[in-house]
């Protein structure tokens, strides 16, 4: 099966970079498969989770990524994004923390931006609970 | 001559002073390396938001959007011109505090009504006597930079531009340039300015790949500028830690060389001192006793 060259850029790291058989990301109005020799396209990327078939390997993986956007040019895939992380990488417990304070705000009054930036942040607490979900330890 | 005593507590407060400086020292060598490979990990996706808000540039050149706008309806001198100014929280680091100020003040004698944000304790002091407006619900410290708090400080930026509570947004820092000499700088934040991202012009006979921008343009600029935003901020912000901690290294640094000095002169007045003393006891003790064989 072809391959394309992906490299994930965190704004803390170079996440990965080598190739890739699938690709799916979370746009703003779904997913997004992408295979081999696509279209060249620029995708906004919202807060979800990524998933990966990396070349040679037939399990699929998660990442939980940030907000940003992927580029496709000449069968590269960049993504572009403010967060990567894998679900080993993931405190559950710090997540929930971060989810439940993010509740909390949610409950008080407060003005439209912060409103956003609490919504924010909860959408990040909840996609790394969700892709963490998965993992040996995550139910305790 | 000057006292014995007085150039011994001379001495012994130029040593207290030099374990200060020298331990400030320590703990900004320190630092400068950790900001220093904070750098070098977030550059990657710095440089690659740039090369990509430019290359979606060149291939619409015609794309518009609200970040792009330049209000040129509005007058120079009715302008709201928000600056972004990264001091330190302290002093003791040479011209760094100064040049930043120096800097503002150019921007500050531009028409306009000038507001201010500002990050670091020692900036904000120095503005709020200048009598300028400063947001004061901005207080965040330049300690340990995080992308969280460049999160906050373009989510706050951004909803002010859009909202036309302010028109232009420009960041003051401190660029390193190498780990000797380091630049006080102003970039100009928003509107985004086509010409700041070398737009490369290409011949016409050059075939062109088109993009697609997925769901639209307008959604893919509207993820990307708020990105860019707080990268930039953050590699801002990452710049100047670096370069405020490499000031304070240096001006520590010869704090400490100029107290060993110090030190060192001090102690050869000392010895005269002393030798001066114990000639002259000498001589009176050899006086007193011929006096007596008299």
């Amino acid at each position: 099966m072809d391959t394309f060259g992906l490299k994930i850029i965190a704004s803390d790291k170079v996440f990965y970079e080598g190739r890739c058989r699938k690709l799916i990301i979370p746009a703003p109005d779904g997913e997004k498969g992408i295979l081999a020799n696509h279209e060249n396209m620029v995708i906004a990327i919202v807060v979800g989770t990524a998933k990966v078939q990396l070349a040679g390997e037939d399990e699929w993986k998660d990442l939980a990524v940030g907000s940003g956007f992927a580029e496709i040019v000449n069968n590269r895939v960049t993504l572009l994004v403010d967060t990567a992380e894998r679900p080993e990488d993931i405190d559950v417990r710090r997540a929930k923390e971060q989810q439940e304070r993010a509740e909390e705000q949610m409950r008080q009054k407060q003005s439209i931006q912060e409103y956003y930036h609490t919504q924010a942040s909860l959408a990040r607490a909840m996609n790394r609970l969700r892709v963490a979900k998965d993992k040996r330890w995550s139910g305790l | 001559m000057a006292n014995i005593r007085e150039i011994q507590s001379r001495i012994n407060s130029v040593k207290d002073t030099m374990k200060i400086t020298n331990a400030m020292y320590m703990i900004s060598s320190s630092k400068l390396t950790h900001a220093k490979k904070k750098l070098a990990d977030t550059e990657p996706y710095f440089y690659a938001l740039q090369g990509e808000i430019s290359r979606i540039l060149r291939h619409l050149p015609n794309l518009r959007h609200s970040y792009f706008a330049r209000r040129e309806h509005i007058p120079q001198d009715q302008r709201k011109i928000g600056s972004i100014v990264v001091t330190a929280d302290k002093g003791l680091a040479g011209a760094y505090n100064h040049n930043i100020v120096k800097l503002e003040e150019e921007i500050l004698s531009k028409p306009g009504i000038h507001k201010l944000f500002i990050v670091g304790e020692l900036g904000r002091h120095y503005f709020a006597k200048r009598g300028v407006e400063i947001d004061t619900n901005f207080q965040y410290t330049v300690q340990k930079p995080t992308m969280h708090r460049a999160r906050d400080i373009s989510g706050v930026l951004l909803d002010q531009f859009e909202k036309g509570e302010l028109d232009e947004i420009y960041i003051v820092y401190t660029r390193m340039e190498n780990s000797v000499q380091s630049e006080a700088e102003v970039i100009k934040l928003l509107p985004l300015e086509r010409s700041s991202f070398n737009e490369m012009t290409m011949p016409l006979n050059v075939h062109r790949e088109t993009i697609e921008l997925y769901p639209s343009a307008q959604a893919v600029m509207d993820s990307i500028v708020p990105n860019y935003v707080t990268g930039m901020i953050y590699g801002c912000l990452v710049e100047a830690y670096a370069s405020e901690h490499n000031a304070r290294m240096m001006a520590m640094k010869s704090a400490t060389d100029s107290a060993q000095s110090l030190i060192h002169d001090l102690s050869i007045i000392y010895n005269r001192a002393r030798q001066a003393a114990i000639t002259q006891e000498i001589t009176e003790v050899c006086a007193g006793a011929r006096a007596q064989q008299k």
